[in-house]
């Protein structure tokens, strides 16, 4: 008698196209992702004119990216462990990594989407355009940076078992990195903030996005930026894997 | 039981079952037959320096509808979660169709179905949905004949595009049941299955339980309902405070113990029932 196991880039097909789904059926979610960014870019005309296009498109995709890992990662991870998704996968003949990575890519996706959505909203409203080097080297900058909001949700999940409090500490959290980021870049809260927002996760994953646009402005601080992006990464990854569990209770 | 011995066949997936296209590793797995399905050996689980399970052993054969009772926190829960391969035993051995659960952890999954407590699925998914994801994860192949027919085993005709979180408990519950056994498993563990279900579907469950067993199916599953236990159980094991304290049939469980003095102080209405048998032997106290 046989036995048989699917392979697993069989379950992993089976998992992303439910994942997938799922996030398209989240309108509120991904509009909220998709739409912000976008917003902000349309009213800072004038910025643009002043700061540059790369400065603008690189502050807004930021905020996309910190909306995918603390508004719907975080989100959608506690809400389907609440409901014991994760645990009914799990008791099925699947590594356990493959849920998570399915869900990783997912979010992976929604990086260049809204990349893509920024790009040609600058284009469209705004009339900016880079080349194509910086084009490729921005959307590896995305999924870099991605990454580091994708790990910092994780540690909202990791560290907070209820759903609606990583609902509303996420929020929070949103909140004040927007705001501060935003505000403490464009220099209205003072020298000392605007410094620690540069090296802040959405100071340096900005500095990247904005190098990246434009290939030859590369410098070595962009590199440090880009190194402690990595490190960020790392660490809240480490420590969100490590907290986290997957029964809610 | 009354099972017939060709009933106690294998239900295995076939590679002749499996979608053209997808990819399997294969296992050779133990014909056990008459042998028990499931067999929980010296099993102790801790949550810290508490022991939730101690020294449980027990086991379910081909056919047979065993029944877990106890009182909230008695240890129930986490024994099927050891068995489902959630929690890890500090101790103890569990064989599932003569897979170590330690050792062969995605084969015991394998032949294994389950019905947690809880909804389980994603609401935004439609049936279909759901269905299609889960033939995928146990490769199971779907084909249009294949989902109505379960469609219509579940009484779900035409709602294959309804999105799961648009269903009633009943509805819920019956898609739930519906994707433990999608594969054919040969064990199936139901956590509570019953718990929030009217008459009509709880008596709609109990038969499928009672199909499952004629067809060779070994059922698991805990439970708070002692008309549960004693209609549809084979055989019940009454947990309390980790331990398996006594395990029978119903019915040789109330004349084992129909002259004990805490199960006659228990009785209500003279005539000696499951219920009393288990007030007697677990206490009157009420548990967290």
């Amino acid at each position: 008698m046989q036995i048989t196991i699917p392979a697993t880039s069989t379950v992993m097909k089976s998992l992303l196209r439910a994942d997938l789904i799922t996030q398209w059926r989240n309108r509120r979610s991904l509009i909220l992702i998709l739409l912000v960014p976008v917003i902000v870019l349309i009213s800072w005309k004038g910025i643009v004119d002043k700061m540059g296009g790369p400065f603008a498109l690189s502050n807004c995709i930021t905020i996309g990216l910190v909306a995918i890992g603390l508004m719907g990662y975080s989100n959608s991870v506690a809400r389907d462990r609440e409901k014991a998704v994760f645990q009914r996968l799990r008791v099925a003949p699947l590594p356990s990594w493959t849920i998570m990575a399915s869900r990783l890519i997912v979010q992976l996706a929604m990086v260049l989407l809204v990349t893509i959505a920024v790009f040609v909203g600058g284009y469209y409203f705004d009339k900016i355009t880079i080349s194509p080097t910086g084009y490729v080297f921005s959307f590896l900058a995305a999924l870099i940076g991605g990454a580091l909001y994708l790990s910092l949700g994780q540690v909202i999940v990791g560290l907070i078992r209820n759903p609606e409090t990583v609902n509303s500490t996420s929020r929070l959290v949103y909140f004040v990195f927007i705001m501060v980021g935003m505000f403490g870049e464009l220099g209205v809260l003072g020298k000392e903030i605007g410094t620690a927002v540069h090296w802040s996760p959405y100071g340096t994953v900005k500095t990247i996005l904005s190098a990246s646009m434009e290939p030859a402005t590369w410098t070595s601080t962009t590199t440090w930026a880009l190194l402690m992006t990595i490190l960020y990464t790392i660490v809240l990854a480490g420590i969100g894997i490590r907290k986290f569990q997957w029964n809610a209770r | 039981m009354s099972l017939q011995p060709e009933k106690r066949t294998l239900i295995l997936l076939r590679h002749s079952m499996m979608p053209q296209n997808a990819q399997y590793n294969s296992a050779t797995m133990i014909d056990y037959q008459d042998q028990p399905i499931l067999e929980v050996t010296g099993l102790n689980i801790f949550y810290g320096s508490f022991q939730a399970v101690r020294d449980v052993s027990f086991a379910v054969k081909p056919g047979e509808i065993f029944g877990l009772l106890g009182p909230n926190g008695a240890g129930k829960t986490s024994t099927l979660s050891a068995i489902e391969g959630l929690l890890k035993p500090q101790s103890g051995r569990i064989m599932v169709a003569g897979f170590d659960s330690a050792r062969n952890p995605l084969h015991v999954r394998a032949v294994l179905g389950v019905q947690l407590q809880a909804t389980s699925f994603q609401s935004e998914l439609t049936v279909l949905e759901i269905l299609q994801l889960y033939a995928g994860i146990y490769g199971v192949p779907m084909s249009k004949e294949r989902i109505s027919g379960i469609m219509k085993d579940i009484s779900l005709e035409g709602a294959e595009s309804r999105r799961f979180g648009q269903l009633s408990g009943g509805q819920q519950q019956r898609v739930s049941l519906v994707i433990a056994i999608i594969h054919e498993p040969r064990l199936v563990l139901l956590d509570e299955p019953t718990t929030g279900l009217d008459p009509q579907s709880r008596r709609k469950l109990w038969e499928r339980m009672e199909a499952m067993r004629e067809k060779g199916h070994g059922l698991l599953l805990t439970t708070h309902s002692m008309e549960e236990a004693e209609s549809v159980c084979d055989r019940i094991g009454i947990v309390d405070h980790g331990r398996i304290i006594a395990i029978d049939t119903p019915q040789a469980l109330i004349e084992k113990h129909r002259d004990d003095p805490e199960v006659i102080s228990a009785s209500r209405r003279g005539k000696i029932t499951l219920e009393d048998v288990f007030i007697g032997l677990t206490g009157r106290s009420i548990r967290s």
